[in-house]
């Protein structure tokens, strides 16, 4: 007889919604955190998008763990002397769902409370060292060498994996499944943010995924900017493989390159730094078939379950909704010895958008992290754009012709742009 | 042979958490985390390596505070503490060291039987280092203060005393009080399987109804300590000026020139 009916490691949202919903039907649930309180060492971009979290929380909106409500979503591209965005608002962002910008240290320590509240038992301030295994079969966690037993684990311990990987379930990641992002925390009043964003209030913020495309070396990096109610969460997603390759680029310069940005600098003025951090982002999702084996699943980050297409950068939604998924595999099988039931898992992610978008969008790193998307696109919009929009007394051109003569003065063929338009289309 | 072991210990903010208002320059203790006093860890750490050494000693851990206080028993007893009790009442608020030490000393009392109380030097958060003593004179005990080393040995409690000119070892017959210093030791972390013990252990809660003590005796009623004003110190803006490296000589020159600096021979 185990001591636990289920482990949960780690307190972000996969492991909490997990616990929550576990709690919540009596379930004897251990909830372990390394950072005391629980989940203060969490990292992310900082938007919990889509109302998933409703399944575990009905009144999680009434929260005041939730900054903004966004309602200006840009997706933006940067040269080192421009600026090209798309800058979408809408009033009907209410009625169809958006997200919330989240600061994860206090939002994921409100979760971890909540499952307290539900009845798990949480334990913080203490790492699991690596999982208890008979065979092939997960049967607990093992610290200081000290045994806690649980019929089932649900892992969740974020991106980097280290038990899954040391305890053999999951294979090292390749760096070019991985991204580096770096954030900062940016302290400023909440009027001005309302104001600098044009926002309509002080309950509204505005999100935009940004490709930086001024920055030399061949390395690719993207960026956020998210607005927070008295702050802004600003960041670059770097390819692994990229900074490997060039030794001189450091993550820090280009976080501040971005900051330092003509156009981005002024939206930070006079803002303190108040929290930097880094995070490991994986890039390509794990196989279905790996992420559950005999007495565990694996959830969240750790399973790779984030997506980004360049347009979004999700992580959090689907973490909440495989954790969910988990506990109630869980809690449908309870009680039965066969490894197989832990099948379950997978096949009830694979009802959900989660792995469904993980499909769709399969192959779209191709895409994001290309250099048209990087260097070609940012240089021909710019070039474009200076064209259209000058007049330095030339004759004006079509439009067409326009982007005929930047193409072929950024060496793009003619079939090759026919080609990436279509993956674009294709992929994003 | 096992001991009986009590320590002492008080919640504090973390002082790396404690902010200054920019306004009033007051301490905003409100935005920090509370934790054990860092020489109550040490206090801890003392007894659970004479319980090491000296199987089937027993340890309680007691403080007086508000009900949050229960995280801080809890952290000790996931580090190998075996009762904590934790004593609150409203009737407490307001109180100085010295209720403070008579109701950690009625306590005592009313647990009973012990060999050694350990206890921190002093807190961080009011660094009076009152209470220990204080609690060794209501019980009229022999105490050892300043202790950076302390060991059971034959019967007797040995202490090192650290003193500004080098380091008095003691000898004391149990019962006995010992506070300790932050250098004394490494306190241990809590592990896993002791914390999950500790959470389904849970704490102790005693009242005022439980020891034997008058209201009147405890909390601001029973504090002879009168706060008479309290002002703020303003910081001194000071003047700072720029050299370049191949400006010593001007930089000397100005040192000189304000008196910071004088040339002569004793």
């Amino acid at each position: 007889m185990s001591e636990f009916d289920v482990i949960v490691v780690g307190a972000g949202p996969a492991g909490s919604a997990a616990a929550i919903r576990l709690a919540s039907a009596k379930a004897n649930v251990l909830l372990i955190d390394r950072a005391d309180p629980p989940g203060s060492k969490n990292v992310s971009g900082g938007v919990l998008w889509g109302d998933s979290l409703g399944q575990v929380i009905p009144d999680w909106e009434k929260s005041n763990m939730l900054e903004r409500y966004i309602e200006a979503k840009g997706v933006t591209f940067l040269t080192k002397d421009s600026k090209i965005a798309l800058d979408f608002r809408s009033t009907k962002f209410g009625e169809v769902r958006s997200g919330y910008t989240v600061l994860r240290t206090k939002f994921d320590a409100w979760l971890a409370k909540k499952a307290k509240d539900a009845g798990a038992m949480v334990v913080s301030g203490v790492t699991v060292d690596k999982l208890a295994m008979e065979g092939n079969k997960v049967t607990g966690v093992i610290q200081n060498d000290e045994v806690v037993t649980a019929d089932t684990v649900i892992l969740a311990e974020g991106a980097n994996s280290r038990i899954a990987i040391d305890s053999g379930l999951k294979k090292k990641s390749d760096d070019r499944h991985m991204a580096i992002s770096v954030k900062e925390v940016i302290k400023l009043p909440e009027k001005t943010i309302t104001e600098r964003f044009n926002l309509t209030n002080a309950k509204r913020g505005y999100a935009s995924e940004y490709v930086l495309g001024f920055l030399e070396g061949g390395v690719k990096a993207g960026g956020f900017l998210y607005t927070n109610r008295e702050s802004i969460s600003i960041g670059a997603v770097i390819s692994m493989e990229d900074l490997r390759k060039n030794n001189q680029t450091y993550s820090y310069d280009i976080i501040e390159q971005f900051k330092e940005h003509p156009f981005i600098a002024p939206l930070l003025a006079d803002g303190r730094v108040e929290e930097y951090s880094a995070h490991l982002v994986p890039e390509a999702g794990l196989s279905v078939d790996s992420i559950y084996g005999d007495g565990y699943m694996i959830a969240g980050d750790a399973a790779g379950l984030t997506f980004s297409n360049g347009l979004v950068l999700q992580g959090m939604n689907y973490a909440i909704v495989s954790g969910i998924g988990a506990a109630d595999s869980y809690l449908a099988t309870k009680g039965s010895t066969s490894p197989e039931r832990f099948e379950l898992y997978r096949d009830s992610l694979k009802k959900t958008f989660v792995l469904k978008d993980m499909n769709t969008f399969k192959g779209s790193d191709k895409v994001t992290w290309s250099e048209t998307i990087h260097n070609t696109v940012p240089a021909m919009a710019e070039e474009i754009m200076l064209n259209i929009f000058s007049e330095n007394g030339e004759p004006k051109k079509h439009l067409s012709k326009i982007v005929v003569e930047s193409a072929l003065k950024n060496k793009q063929r003619r079939k090759d742009m026919i080609v990436d338009m279509y993956r674009m289309m294709r992929r994003l | 042979m096992g001991l009986e072991i009590i320590v002492m210990i008080k919640q504090v903010p973390d002082s790396s958490e404690v902010v200054i208002d920019p306004v009033t320059f007051t301490l905003n203790r409100g935005a920090a985390r509370n934790v054990i006093n860092p020489a109550d860890e040490n206090a801890i750490e003392q007894a659970l390596l004479i319980k090491d050494k000296n199987p089937g000693t027993n340890i309680t851990v007691i403080t007086m505070g508000p009900p949050f206080a229960e995280t801080a028993l809890l952290d000790c007893m996931s580090r190998g503490v075996d009762r904590a009790i934790l004593v609150t009442d409203r009737a407490f608020a307001g109180a100085d060291t010295y209720p403070t030490g008579l109701t950690l000393a009625a306590t005592i009392t009313k647990i009973g039987k012990f060999d050694i109380i350990y206890a921190g030097e002093e807190s961080t958060d009011s660094s009076t280092g009152h209470v220990g003593p204080g609690v060794a004179e209501f019980l009229g005990i022999e105490q050892a203060s300043y202790t950076s080393n302390s060991w059971a040995e034959d019967g007797y409690v040995f202490a090192e005393r650290q003193l500004e000119d080098g380091v008095e070892t003691i000898k004391m017959e149990p019962p006995c009080l010992i506070t300790v210093l932050t250098n004394a030791n490494m306190p241990r972390e809590a592990t896993l399987r002791k914390k999950i013990d500790a959470m389904k252990k849970g704490i102790e809660t005693w009242t005022l109804a439980n020891i034997d003590l008058q209201p009147d005796w405890v909390g601001l009623k029973g504090s002879p300590t009168v706060v008479k004003s309290m002002r703020t110190i303003n910081e001194k803006k000071r003047e700072g000026k720029k050299f370049n490296v191949d400006e010593m000589d001007k930089f000397v020159d100005e040192l000189v020139e304000k008196g910071i600096l004088t040339f002569g021979v004793d």
